[in-house]
């Protein structure tokens, strides 16, 4: 569907962008897109929409109309409710549209529609995007940061609400988003960018084993605990966590024994984004700096 | 998702946008019915009677292209880059929409408002001032003229806000360029014949100083040599054109 090859952005002198070995984008493929503020994964997001200026090839058969796009920020004129914001965009109207009165009342939006945009809340404004963004239909849909400012449960309701949308669809999502648990409902492949750099891009599960693991078992990281799993395989975890990483159902039997037998919580899991990718990071930083401590050397 | 072509439904929803923009209704619709019933009641104590109608009409003649002006270089300009400011055209653009559909879309509404402008402009003068009645080529003239200068105030309205992006340098070029016209054009009280000869050198490549100034020569009929009328129209709607293709091509995406 999409290929991006030797990609480069730059914002004056500075490197924005940088992918050098090619990434597809497959037909049915839901990729979450994650790394720190300055990333570049909004860099990319433009890129592919054609809205900033490139150097390489972001090759697809869509026509641009084909992309749909929530983007980070979206704005509306303040002049009319948006009811006619709707209908001139999507050139129908609501009580003969039955889709979108369907998609309106899926996202509890019918109370809205009399409203002008400033008078939406924030989960609203998403709210409405998300609508307009849905029923268009398109082969490929960006979501960047669709839930960031929003509250933790007004969060899980928009993406279980966006997950059951896209259950049996085709469509191609391409999810940017700092909220790991997010994307673990609603994509299956991850790529990982960092100061501008692809760390990885792969399958979920994949991934996951290639960073963590079969499995991870977390911890809160106090004394007692480091002093209990001094001699267990421990990978990078938020500070607040020990993360014990098991290569094999065995070890995870052991792990998890000693931790009930210790009368210690412990949480486990097999897809956790945010531990794969601190742990992706951190090797793309040993490698980047191994990298230069040997050009050093040889120089 | 289709491209989207220019429909009434957009042309609907730019009309209802510029309706929700009270500085058009107020500058575009109320401001140039009071300017010309105010003038014309300070005129009927100060000038001959003999003179009043003809004043009176000049008065109206050139008080009618406030409406372009206000509606289209000030109201159309602010309104457009506030939404420039929050990438509404943008959005609008994500979601299919052509920038050239957009903007014959707003054109039209901005055409069909400024019609509305006009005839209650021209209803309520008839009503309460004593104008002269003109000869039909005469109004045709006006009518023709005043269009021709709204598309091509919209026009220059439109490159500014592009070009800018933002609302702040757009109004302050474009109230410039108000205040400018409106001094150099003879609404501000000066004739173009009092002004300096540097200025009235810039006046003369303005098609607003020829309808201000001699469009009541020949409203109840008459001889006029259109030519520096005609020279002037095509010089401003020139320089406008070339500010539009310039924001054309500044914001132009790089995927066709």
């Amino acid at each position: 569907m999409l290929i991006i090859n030797n990609l480069q952005v730059r914002y004056g002198n500075q490197l924005a962008l940088s992918i050098k070995a090619p990434l597809t984008f497959d037909d049915g493929d839901r990729i979450g897109i994650i790394g720190s503020n300055g990333a570049g994964k909004t860099t990319l997001v433009k890129s592919i929409l054609g809205l900033i200026n490139y150097q390489g090839n972001i090759t697809t058969d869509l026509k641009p109309e084909e992309i749909a796009v929530h983007m980070q920020h979206n704005h509306y004129v303040n002049t009319m409710a948006v009811k006619h914001i709707m209908e001139t965009i999507l050139n129908t109207r609501i009580k003969r549209n039955r889709a979108l009165q369907e998609l309106i009342s899926f996202f509890d939006f019918e109370e809205c529609l009399n409203k002008k945009y400033s008078a939406l809340s924030g989960g609203q404004k998403q709210r409405f995007t998300i609508i307009l963004v849905l029923i268009q239909d398109a082969p490929l849909v960006f979501f960047d940061e669709v839930t960031s400012g929003l509250d933790f449960e007004t969060r899980q309701k928009l993406m279980s609400k966006m997950a059951a949308w896209y259950r049996n669809k085709n469509t191609t999502l391409c999810v940017v988003s700092h909220y790991y648990e997010e994307l673990e409902q609603l994509v299956n492949k991850i790529l990982i960018l960092e100061e501008g750099q692809v760390v990885d891009f792969g399958n979920k599960e994949e991934l996951f084993r290639k960073y963590c693991g079969n499995t991870v078992i977390t911890i809160d990281n106090n004394q007692r605990n480091i002093d209990l799993t001094k001699n267990l395989i421990k990978i990078k975890a938020p500070d607040h966590l020990i993360a014990l990483s098991c290569q094999s159902s065995s070890i995870e039997k052991e792990v998890t024994e000693l931790l009930i037998r210790e009368d210690i919580n412990y949480k486990r899991s097999n897809n956790d984004i945010e531990i794969m990718s601190i742990n992706a990071k951190a090797r793309f930083f040993e490698r980047k700096t191994g990298g230069i401590a040997h050009a050093e050397k040889t120089a | 998702m289709q491209k989207k072509q220019l429909n009434w439904k957009l042309v609907q929803y730019e009309l209802r946008n510029i309706s929700g923009n009270i500085f058009v209704i107020v500058f575009g619709v109320i401001f140039p019915i009071l300017m010309s019933v105010l003038f014309s009641f300070v005129f009927k104590s100060s000038v001959p009677e003999l003179l009043y109608t003809e004043i009176v009409t000049s008065v109206f003649i050139t008080m009618s292209m406030i409406i372009p002006m206000a509606v289209l270089l000030i109201g159309y300009a602010a309104n457009y880059s506030q939404e420039l400011e929050k990438d509404i055209p943008l959005r609008l653009n994500l979601f299919g929409f052509r920038e050239r559909t957009m903007l014959l879309a707003k054109m039209i509404a901005y055409l069909i408002f400024t019609t509305g402008s006009f005839l209650l402009y021209a209803g309520v003068d008839i009503l309460l001032l004593d104008l002269q009645v003109p000869k039909p080529g005469s109004v045709l003239c006006l009518i023709a003229s005043l269009y021709a200068l709204s598309v091509i105030l919209f026009i220059l309205a439109h490159g500014l806000a592009t070009l800018f992006k933002k609302f702040g340098p757009t109004y302050a070029v474009s109230m410039i360029l108000y205040f400018g016209f409106m001094i150099l054009c003879g609404m501000m009280g000066v004739t173009v014949d009092q002004l300096p000869s540097a200025l009235k050198a810039i006046a003369k490549v303005l098609p607003m100083s020829y309808i201000s100034s001699d469009y009541i020569k020949f409203w109840q009929g008459g001889k006029y040599n259109f030519a520096p009328l005609i020279q002037a129209y095509l010089f401003f709607g020139a320089v406008s054109a070339i500010i539009l293709l310039l924001s054309f091509r500044k914001n132009q995406r790089k995927i066709k």
